[in-house]
């Protein structure tokens, strides 16, 4: 990872010295890089909240919900995900050699990209009506490991905050 | 208010197994971790319940979605073991905190809507039915519901930029103070 890392240095350099990355790093306005990261919680919230909650019921959790009553919430869970694309881009513009020199970063982003597969095939059989109401099959395979997948890009987040090795290009941490 | 937030300090304060154990290298990770995981429940269980109350989903009789309140029950439960925890290693980081102070008034009204809803809105809605128009009463309820939880997040979110420091001279402790002794 260390070698084409390196070779992105520049950018990184270039990247932190615009002024979206200053605003969000040295703006004390709680409007700037606060709100972002608290934005970014409320995305995590409505997406993966609702999608846990699909999972769970897949799981056989409140069973007289239809699980085709859960595609009312697509709309919601897709809001949920363009809020956490744009404030994640934002944070990651605050920091980009803090987050793109840690390895525990692309785990995370493979985890939601996974976890978001997942969500696309079962919002497939969602809207296709083949949904069992209940009964083993994949379809409950998929919601474990939507489950898995949502606590490990988490768990993957929060320890962005403790793993990173560089904070800045430029700077020394 | 003061005293109060001096007793609790030192109360809280008093835990010094738990703090010992959560300065050790992972556990503060590990317990935020759970904190978000119970997030997640807590907020989408509720946030599906609030919704239905709105009109969404209104094929689907509103006892149906009554039966998500165990996710619920799970991620308020891991969220105030973990919270607890946090509050005993830095009780002061929270209780001089004026993003702490109105998180928890929002938790407490959220937690007064359940009560309301339970007492008294409850009667006036059809549980069992689908396609009933739902009073305005509990459609008041699932927005205040998606208001107070929205703004816990937040709050949460805003500790760490309210950390308190120790007072100046004309600062005293209180509520929204963001000072401690």
């Amino acid at each position: 990872m260390a070698g084409p890392v390196l070779m992105l240095d520049p950018v990184f350099v270039w990247l932190e010295s615009t002024a979206l990355s200053r605003w969000m790093v040295e703006s004390p306005s709680v409007f700037a890089f606060p709100l972002v990261l608290a934005l970014h919680t409320i995305g995590l919230a409505l997406l993966v909240g609702l999608n846990v909650a699909l999972d769970f019921r897949i799981l056989g959790v409140a069973p007289h919900i239809p699980v085709t009553a859960f595609r009312r919430f697509l709309p919601v869970m897709w809001a949920g995900f363009w809020l956490n694309a744009v404030s994640g881009v934002l944070l990651l513009v605050a920091y980009p050699t803090k987050a793109l020199t840690n390895p525990v970063f692309y785990l995370k982003l493979g985890l939601i990209g996974a976890a978001t597969a997942i969500l696309l095939a079962v919002r497939r059989r969602l809207l296709s009506e083949r949904m069992p109401s209940s009964g083993p099959g994949p379809v409950k395979l998929l919601a474990m490991a939507s489950l898995g997948c949502w606590a490990g890009a988490i768990i993957a987040g929060r320890l962005l905050a403790y793993t990173y090795s560089r904070l800045t290009a430029t700077g020394f941490h | 208010m003061a005293a109060f937030q001096r007793w609790l300090e030192e109360t809280l304060g008093s835990a010094d197994t738990v703090a010992a154990l959560m300065q050790t290298q992972w556990a503060w990770p590990i317990a935020e971790s759970v904190h978000f995981i119970g997030l997640t429940l807590l907020f989408g269980s509720i946030a599906a319940w609030d919704l239905r109350l709105l009109g969404i989903a209104k094929g689907v009789p509103i006892a149906a979605f009554h039966r998500l309140v165990p996710l619920s029950v799970l991620g308020f439960t891991l969220n105030a073991a973990t919270g607890s925890l946090f509050l005993m290693t830095f009780p002061d980081q929270y209780i001089y905190n004026p993003a702490f102070h109105l998180k928890v008034l929002f938790l407490g009204l959220a937690g007064a809507n359940v009560l309301v809803f339970y007492a008294i809105t409850y009667r006036h809605v059809n549980m069992q039915r689908p396609d009933t128009s739902i009073p305005l009463r509990a459609r008041v309820a699932g927005v205040a519901s998606l208001i107070c939880w929205t703004a816990v997040i937040i709050l949460g979110r805003l500790i760490t930029f309210y950390r308190p420091n120790n007072c100046q001279p004309d600062e005293a402790i209180a509520f929204l103070s963001r000072c401690f002794p």
